[in-house]
């Protein structure tokens, strides 16, 4: 539903059916005793292919007196009108605003949708500042998701953060609240909440910093606890999925059912959050896989499904998996997807039930053009791996091939650079010196990004490389191709330092989002959208330099603004690989050697 | 294997999903219906479907035709049930049939057209008596000055208290379309002031010789 001042609009917007709700697989309610607007801080068209979103919005469904609703950041012609005709953000399912919800719920998915919260509490109606809400106990405005590890930039906009998997802690949170509204303020439903594992409640820290800018001491009050832990689902086959999804009119980003096969990697490369945020690894059994997928398919009448996960193909029982879906998938004409095969483990016989299904191009992430490079941030893949690979590709008639690399990694010289055109030559070499080759025209094409360090990984010390080096290093990459069916795309931008500045920014960043929001900053992930200067201005404006944030070396012994999050990962780990990187060395994958990274405490096992 | 052809209503929320949109839905919604759908051989089979005539986005529609095929003929109700049940709000499927006109047998479409105004008739009837009736029609070589006079069939006028509502004959199908937004575009330059478009609904589809299609 949509507010009816909105009807006779609707029509002068783009796909208005972005802002109609109404889908099939909605959710609607009578009545609720707790509302919980999860709000996706960009568009429609994102928000919809997002997984996490689909899970917990049905899970809160599931319970009778809660109702979760969608919300999603309103495309620019949308925006314009809503201002101008006073219409708060609302709800899609109920059609009502949001501001009137018991929370108000973000997932945190990447920092540059920062500037979409802002715009988004604003168009709601809702005080951006966590501060000027009062002491009323509602709304509450919360988030989750991978970019909570450190949501210091963030801080003093949100009542709390929810740190890991949400399947539980929601539902406990929800729990909470239903119990205390009624006779508590918000500070001190927030007090009782800090309780909760997983609960990060920043108005109840202190941060002192020492003159140089980085951070002295993290001062928990009013009983928090000193470290918050994160949140983790250990048994994926009890774990929470849904059985049915919303399906959107329009065509989201990804168009397609997804079934999480697992959680977590065992591989550990060096520059990947994602693998170390969500340790331990955890697989669905075969049965599992296979029947949520069917369930889903049946109720939903997709004919797109896909596998998804970090690394699919390190599921143990995969071929098992594909073996059992595949005869499904074929009876029902439904298309069976991986998007996150890996170059290693690339077996010819998941090449070929693969192939059986869909046959388009193939990308490949070797992410460093030397074998010393890849040592350093741990992608065990070697060049022969990437050959093999790439044969079984074009003998099974691909001849498409994309391939993904970083750029101002650790340690990184130009004769790194000059390999990914060297590796990239040698694939071309490949093609041709097949006697029996495919017809089709080859294509390869390479896309290079600039390196960001995160927090939690083994390179959350690094600095990120300067504009200027970056810059010179693509011309060097430039040079060095030689072959006309090499195609590259790079391109530079502004936005990798705003991000890398987030990533690892501090509490006083929240004055420096709020002013490039200010600014106009807002769909920052949309380079169209994007202005460099707007954030430049803000920072100068709080006497604040993102080279500190993104370009600056932190010393072993930093505290850290994420200090006092605790996701299972010790810093003694992080130190050790990140001196193992910077001598070339590699770590094995958790199934073969356990590092000792400390994440299977939540299990109280070995992970394997 | 036998061919069906479904009339359905698209009215409320469901006016703003496009054609492109509405085919993907309606693919799904037969997939989900559990009905026997036939699909296409080769290597990517795909689920047999059509729609003779496409309506614009934000119009209703009473009439609306899709064609598909099952592997094996069932009671129409039974069709009607199972394809009801699996439709979002505003998506009503009320008749099946044995598809009877082709789709190039199409030549024209009835709509109708609710204008927001208390006192339009007058002016409404000096504008379908011009000489000549000019738009600027958008085609792919960019606008086109196009006289619309003789394609436009004013069928009805009635002047309710707050809106002006007309029934329209406009030229549709593979011959040539004519959208209800250029006729009312049209008249709003001529009125030289905004009137707002409460509502466009098509009512009918028609073969030549003014027979319904079927
Ligand atoms: S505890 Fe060992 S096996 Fe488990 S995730 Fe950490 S390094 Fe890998």
């Amino acid at each position: 539903m949509f507010p009816d001042k909105l009807k006779s609009y609707l029509l002068e917007v783009q796909k208005p059916s972005r802002y109609t709700g109404g889908e099939i697989g909605q959710v609607c309610k009578q009545k609720a005793e707790v509302r919980f607007a999860f709000c996706f801080p960009d568009i429609y068209d994102v928000g919809m292919s997002h997984l996490g979103m689909k899970i917990l919005y049905s899970l809160i469904n599931e319970r009778k007196e809660y109702w979760c609703e969608r919300v999603f950041a309103p495309w620019p012609d949308m925006e314009n009108i809503m201002r101008r005709e006073h219409i708060l953000l609302y709800a899609l399912e109920s059609g009502e605003e949001i501001r009137n919800f018991d929370f108000i719920g973000f997932t945190l998915q990447y920092e540059m949708s920062y500037t979409n919260i802002l715009n988004m509490l604003d168009l709601a109606g809702v005080p951006l500042f966590q501060k000027d809400r009062g002491e009323q106990i509602m709304p509450l405005v919360v988030a989750g998701g991978p970019c909570a590890c450190n949501p210091e930039p963030l801080a003093d906009f949100f009542d709390l953060f929810i740190l890991g998997e949400g399947e539980e802690v929601n539902l406990e949170l929800m729990d909470l609240y239903q119990k205390m509204r009624g006779h508590a303020s918000r500070t001190e439903f927030l007090k009782a909440a800090a309780q909760i594992e997983g609960i990060y409640v920043p108005s109840l820290y202190e941060i002192q910093y020492h003159e140089d800018g980085t951070v002295k001491a993290i001062l928990p009050h009013d009983g928090a606890p000193s470290h918050i832990r994160k949140r983790v689902m250990t048994d994926m086959n009890q774990c929470y999925y849904p059985e049915h999804v919303v399906i959107p009119f329009i065509e989201p980003i990804h168009d397609r059912i997804s079934v999480e096969v697992l959680r977590g990697c065992i591989r550990g490369c060096r520059f990947c959050q994602a693998g170390f945020l969500y340790r331990p690894f955890r697989e669905k059994s075969a049965g599992t896989v296979c029947q949520q997928a069917v369930t889903l398919c049946r109720n939903s009448g997709y004919d797109e499904l896909s596998l998804s996960s970090l690394s699919t193909s390190d599921h143990s029982q995969i071929e098992q998996i594909l073996d059992q879906l595949l005869v499904y998938t074929a009876e029902q004409h439904i298309n069976l997807s991986l998007p996150s095969l890996r170059i290693d483990n690339f077996s010819k016989s998941v090449m070929e039930k693969v192939t059986t299904i869909r046959k388009s191009g193939l990308t490949f992430a070797p992410e460093a053009g030397t074998q010393r490079l890849r040592d350093v941030i741990n992608k065990n893949v070697t060049e022969e791996e990437v050959m093999h690979t790439c044969q079984i590709a074009f003998e099974g008639g691909y001849t498409t091939v994309k391939l993904y690399f970083m750029m101002g990694l650790p340690t990184e010289t130009d004769e790194d650079i000059k390999g990914i055109a060297d590796l990239t030559q040698k694939v071309v070499n490949l093609f041709y010196d097949m006697p029996d080759r495919a017809k089709g025209k080859l294509q390869i094409s390479i896309s290079t990004a600039t390196f960001v360090p995160k927090p939690f990984t083994p390179f959350e010390f690094e600095p990120q490389a300067e504009k200027s080096e970056i810059l010179r290093k693509q011309a060097v990459l430039k040079k060095a191709i030689k072959s006309k069916k090499i195609k590259v795309s790079m391109h530079v931008s502004d936005i990798s330092q705003m991000e890398a500045a987030l990533a690892r920014g501090d509490r006083r960043l929240c004055a420096v989002l709020y002013d490039a929001w200010k600014n106009g900053s807002h769909l920052d992930s949309w380079e169209e959208f994007f202005d460099a200067s707007r954030w430049y201005e803000a920072f100068q404006k709080n006497q604040l330099d993102p080279a500190f944030y993104a370009n600056r070396t932190r010393s072993y012994e930093e505290i850290m603004p994420w200090s006092h999050l605790d996701y299972m990962i010790s810093r003694k780990f992080l130190i050790h690989e990140n001196q193992k990187a910077h001598q070339a060395q590699t770590t094995a994958p958790c199934r073969e050697t356990c590092a000792g990274c400390g994440a299977n405490q939540c299990l109280g096992r070995p992970c394997f | 294997m036998k061919d069906y052809r479904v009339l359905f209503e698209k009215k409320g929320i469901s006016k703003y999903i496009s054609h492109l949109d509405l085919n993907r839905c309606m693919l799904r919604a037969i997939r989900r219906s559990g009905l026997p759908a036939w699909y296409t051989e080769g290597f990517h089979p795909h689920l047999y479907l059509m729609f003779p005539l496409a309506l614009s986005l934000g119009t209703e529609s009473i009439c609306e035709v899709m064609d598909f095929r099952l592997t094996e003929a069932l009671p129409p109700e039974e069709i009607l049930q199972k394809l009801n049940a699996a439709l979002p709000e505003g998506l009503h499927a009320f008749a099946v049939r044995e598809p009877h006109d082709q789709t190039q047998d199409i030549c024209q479409a009835e709509y109708l057209v609710r204008l927001s105004g208390s006192a339009l008739a007058d002016l409404w009837d000096a504008f379908i008596h011009q000489p000549q009736i000019l738009t600027q029609k958008r085609t792919k070589k960019g606008l086109k000055e196009m006289d619309i006079k003789s394609m436009l069939i004013c069928e009805s006028v009635i002047q309710e208290s707050q809106e002006l509502v007309l029934m329209l004959l406009l030229p549709a199908g593979n011959d040539g379309n004519l959208n209800v937004s250029v006729v009312t575009d049209a008249f709003q330059n001529f009125a030289g002031k905004p009137i707002s478009v409460n509502a466009v609904c098509r009512m009918k589809i028609f073969c030549r010789n003014q027979k319904e299609f079927l």
